[in-house]
């Protein structure tokens, strides 16, 4: 391609170049998957494992193009795997004669497991699923025989240990794909998007969808750089080492992106009712933000330190030039306006400088041992995990009695299958054509394998034969994995290439066997997929919208200590998982996304009001006054109807009223002005909210 | 050392013991060398720590067999 004509070239390059380095990334993943499944299969036929398939699938499942994920995953699945064979014994041994009664045990036993991975996000879930179904495949086979049962799970867990031993070194240690290079990349590109954004809509005006938008962009900032944290503390060590400071990066980005949504909202609406002179004093004090954040073109090379002494002076600054544009505001009207944005640009800019400081810190290497411990806090719904249980419960108990009443020696195939898939697959986005996609891909990779079984494997008997014939047929599957479009198919293609050759020594060459085996695997997909059918997991909108809401309760009264913390990481958590099911640019994610802003700055506030209150220096009827408010707040966000609104509306009056000047003031005006936001949805649905709008003009 | 060790009726292999063992002090050294910023002179932290690994459990096999 170097001779190509020089006319031609510059066009071509670009997309060349990518799509060669994205094949070659693909290309590289398939070696290294292959590399490790054979050199598994090699390893439990050299140990004299009973089923070298066990170990091979196992590779097939753990390889990920990025080692960080392998070692993750590989982590949880070992800890399930262990926990989940010693369920299985136990059941065994329990009840070696009363099938229905063990069968009922292991029922009782994966729904426990399943509903525990929907309280858990990234691998920790898949751990819980594994111990589930591991108790399954080890107690399962040897139910008619149950001496064999704890040789069972011997080899069960010898065969997926060496498989996750082998696939973890293979993958960490062969061309690794670093994961910490994504997650630095992810953070950089999460502090400069948050930085240029702020740039950019400080020098003008913005529409509340492009608000909506970009706080999503946010939000999903957020939960990734978590998620990528999770992964990339079992690959880098120093990495691990700088875990908290990781999450003291991300709260600070999320504490700063809340605190400009309100400041920006705040000035949308004080513009909206013509105060403009306020709105002009504003201005005039984040201008010099403004500058502070525009970097010099040339890249330096740590920025985020350059911003931080700036932001630092322009905190100084700020101090001496709200005193003298209070001075030239001559209006007393507009002061308890002007103090409120006064107030939120200063917490702006403070937030600002730490985030910077800290993305600086981290940029510049820097280590520190001793750092605050913080959680990212999940946000679980119990409807979620009951719907759940219920759908692993009944899918396990219909099969178990289909099992025991056709008396269909393969039934047990049926009921792991399903119980594997249905676990898997039940925090995808789509379980049912999650699902689907992987039949499909089960379905072809057993007539591959029936071919390769009874056409190709009886014309040799040793290993590197074992390669030859079967290595064509598997480059497709892991190539298939790294396309997203068709990953649930290469991977259960895959799956089910290396469960249907069954390798175990010895051989074992008997078609009806297989092609009874490979049916029931048919079958225990599809009664997953007819289980998500039946038992969706979908929440619906307007239950989305109350657990939102119901963090404003949270943040009204829950106990205040880290309580910024965990109201800024569930609701992003929260929105997160909302997104997923709602199609986005829908008027549905549209709600939701007005809803998340209103809850986010209306919860925010409360909790700072709630630090003013504790601090303890207001007087005692202010203070009873804020208490009522915060209350009246409350209810509304638990019931947002008119009544509750002018309720609302009147008890912070009320404590406006009462209050001395002060943060405290500021805050209850700041959620004054959101009760009266008209783009707020706590405004839209109201029939007759009258704010006084003798004030606004 | 014996060759099998007694656990709970179970016997299990004396190197399995020793390997998860060595297991340990290599997360330990891990944490330790991470925490201290020492990856930064290792070319390929990865194998290292496989070597180190390698290293503690053949070291503490051959020394207690």
């Amino acid at each position: 391609m170097a001779d190509a004509t020089p006319s031609a070239e510059p066009r071509s390059a670009p997309w060349l170049r990518s799509f060669a380095a994205d094949e070659a990334r693909a290309w590289l993943f398939v070696a290294k998957s292959l590399l490790a499944v054979y050199v598994g299969a090699w390893l439990a036929m050299l140990l004299h494992l009973e089923q070298p398939s066990t170990t091979m699938i196992t590779v097939a499942i753990v390889m990920h193009p990025q080692s960080g994920m392998v070692l993750a995953k590989s982590f949880y699945r070992a800890i399930g795997t262990v926990a989940g064979s010693l369920a299985g014994l136990l059941l065994i041994s329990t009840f070696p004669q009363q099938r229905e009664v063990f069968l009922l045990g292991l029922s009782l036993w994966i729904t426990l497991c399943a509903s525990g991975a929907v309280l858990y996000r990234n691998f920790m879930a898949y751990g819980f699923v594994l111990a589930g179904y591991t108790a399954a495949i080890v107690a399962l086979p040897v139910i008619g025989n149950p001496l064999a049962g704890f040789e069972s799970a011997q080899m069960r867990v010898s065969e997926v240990l060496l498989g996750i031993l082998v696939a973890g070194v293979v993958s960490d240690v062969v061309f690794p794909e670093r994961l910490r290079a994504v997650l630095r990349r992810s953070a950089h590109a999460q502090f400069d998007r948050f930085f240029a954004f702020l740039r950019d809509s400080l020098a003008g005006s913005l529409p509340q969808t492009r608000m909506e938008e970009v706080n999503l962009e946010f939000v999903r900032a957020a939960v990734q750089l978590e998620d990528l944290r999770a992964s990339v503390i079992f690959e880098d060590p120093e990495v691990r080492a700088r875990s908290s400071h990781l999450r003291l990066l991300n709260q600070r980005y999320m504490a700063a992106a809340t605190t400009f949504q309100s400041l920006h909202h705040l000035l949308n609406r004080l513009q909206r009712q013509g105060q403009t002179e306020v709105v002009s004093a504003l201005t005039a004090l984040y201008q010099p933000l403004h500058e502070a954040l525009t970097l010099p073109a040339a890249r330096a090379p740590n920025p985020s330190g350059l911003l931080a002494q700036r932001l630092e002076r322009f905190q100084h600054t700020l101090v001496q030039s709200i005193a003298a544009q209070r001075q030239a505001l001559a209006q007393p009207s507009g002061s308890l306006e002007f103090a409120t944005g006064a107030a939120l640009l200063q917490r702006l800019a403070a937030e600002l400088h730490d985030y910077a400081r800290t993305d600086g810190a981290l940029r510049a290497g820097v280590i520190r041992a001793e750092q605050e411990r913080m959680r990212f806090h999940r946000s679980n719904d119990w409807s979620d995990i009951g719907l759940t249980a219920l759908r692993t419960f009944l899918t396990m108990t219909v099969l178990s009695v289909f099992w025991i009443q056709s008396g269909w020696a393969f039934g047990a195939t049926t009921m792991l299958l399903a119980t594997v898939f249905s676990g898997l697959l039940a925090s995808a986005p789509n379980p049912v054509s999650a699902v689907l996609k992987t039949l499909y891909g089960f379905a072809a990779g057993m007539l591959v394998a029936a071919f390769v079984e009874f056409r190709m494997l009886p014309m040799g008997d040793s290993f590197p034969f074992l390669v030859a014939a079967t290595l064509p047929f598997l480059l497709l599957g892991p190539y298939l994995s790294t396309r997203p479009r068709f990953a649930g198919f290469g991977t259960g293609y895959t799956i089910s290439v290396l469960l249907n050759l069954g390798l175990r020594q010895p051989m074992l060459y008997n078609p009806e066997v297989y092609f009874n085996s490979a049916l029931s695997q048919l079958g225990g997909l599809a009664a997953a997929a007819a289980a998500f059918m039946l038992l969706p997991g979908q929440v619906s909108l307007s239950r989305q919208l109350r657990r939102l809401r119901q963090l404003v309760a949270t943040a009204a009264s829950a106990r205040l200590e880290g309580l910024v913390w965990q109201f800024e990481t569930r609701l992003r958590d929260l929105v997160q998982q909302a997104v997923v099911h709602t199609p986005a640019g829908s008027a549905q994610s549209r709600i939701l996304m007005a809803w998340s802003l209103a809850v986010q700055e209306s919860g925010r506030t409360l909790i700072e009001l709630r630090h003013d209150l504790a601090a303890g220096t207001l007087p005692d009827e202010a203070r009873a006054r804020t208490e009522a408010a915060i209350g009246a707040i409350d209810r509304l966000y638990r019931m947002p109807d008119s009544s509750h609104w002018q309720q609302a509306d009147a008890a912070v009056n009320a404590a406006i009223a009462a209050m001395p000047e002060g943060p405290a003031r500021n805050h209850l005006y700041q959620i004054h002005s959101a009760l009266h936001d008209t783009e707020s949805p706590l405004f839209g649905p109201l029939p007759i909210p009258v704010p006084n709008s003798t004030h606004a003009t | 050392m014996p060759r099998e060790i007694d656990l709970f009726g179970v016997l299990v292999p004396g190197l399995l013991v020793i390997f998860f063992g060595g297991l340990a002090a290599t997360a330990l050294i891990d944490g330790l060398l991470g925490r201290l910023g020492g990856y930064r002179h290792v070319w390929h932290p990865a194998l290292f720590r496989l070597a180190v690994l390698v290293v503690v459990f053949t070291t503490a096999a051959l020394l207690l067999f």
